[in-house]
């Protein structure tokens, strides 16, 4: 399990997480999701494409993460590739209509800073 | 659909101790014999979806009593020429909880709108083909399933 992080400039922060979103996984990098979503970019992009299962745990950390970057007046949107189990988790939820679902990073980028 | 053309039903069977350590041990094994079994990665991992989100809830709210007995899992995988399907019964000593008697949350239309809590039954529900609940034995036993049409 791993949660990583760079900023693009002023405005950008790309978030990577690795491994698996269920109760362990979610419990160990929730914190620090967190507190790389409170500030201080305004738009955020959370990379997905390479974890191996996302639970509703996971998607709920997400959102509270979601809410809190629009809350400050940005964005958050997510990556999640060809990945078939991520993708399958978000769309049993439909958590893809509250924040927006992209198969590239670069596509995720420009809507996150629009 | 029934061809009259069936093999021997194929049983798995594992006992966790409640903690989110074990729930993942749990998901291991599901995926590994699902892969032993030969099921489809896509109907594999619709189980496995529910079956963590089934283990979630037992943790959560099952009390003290399923916190202290082991946790019971039986996977059978029943196929016949043209079909198959394969199904996770999950047994906990917690306190009666019947997840098919839940009303489905209303799904917010905004972000702003949206609440934790109320997504595992909801991708329980959607990722399974069937539910079926029964309380016995001071135990409840949940099983969830998904069909799938063979190659």
């Amino acid at each position: 399990m791993s949660i990583s992080f760079s900023d693009v400039g002023e405005n950008l922060r790309k978030i990577v997480i690795t491994g698996r979103l269920d109760i362990p996984g979610t419990d160990s990098v929730a914190a620090k999701l967190e507190a790389l979503t409170a500030e201080p970019k305004k738009a955020v992009v959370v990379d997905l494409s390479s974890l191996r299962f996302l639970a509703s745990i996971g998607i709920r950390s997400l959102i509270t993460s979601a809410k809190a970057v629009q809350q400050r007046g940005g964005r958050m949107a997510l990556v999640v590739g060809d990945n078939p189990s991520v993708r399958m988790s978000i769309e049993a939820t439909g958590v893809g209509e509250l924040i927006p679902v992209f198969k590239t990073a670069a596509e995720a980028e420009r809507a996150a800073v629009a | 659909m029934d061809t009259g053309v069936s093999t021997t039903p194929r049983r798995d069977e594992l006992a966790i101790s409640a903690s989110g350590a074990e729930v993942r041990r749990a998901s291991e094994w599901l995926s590994a014999t699902c892969l032993q079994c030969d099921i489809p990665v896509a109907q594999a991992q619709r189980l496995e979806i529910c079956l963590n989100e089934v283990l979630a809830n037992v943790l959560a709210y099952g009390g003290s009593a399923a916190l202290d007995a082991p946790i019971r899992l039986q996977l059978e995988v029943l196929c016949t020429a043209e079909a198959a399907q394969a199904h996770v019964t999950v047994s906990d000593a917690g306190v009666a909880f019947n997840p098919l008697m839940v009303k489905a949350p209303l799904r917010p239309d905004t972000l702003a709108e949206a609440r934790p809590g109320g997504l595992g039954l909801v991708m329980i529900r959607r990722c399974s083909d069937w539910l079926d609940y029964r309380r016995e034995g001071g135990h409840n036993h949940l099983t969830f399933g998904t069909r799938w049409i063979r190659a």
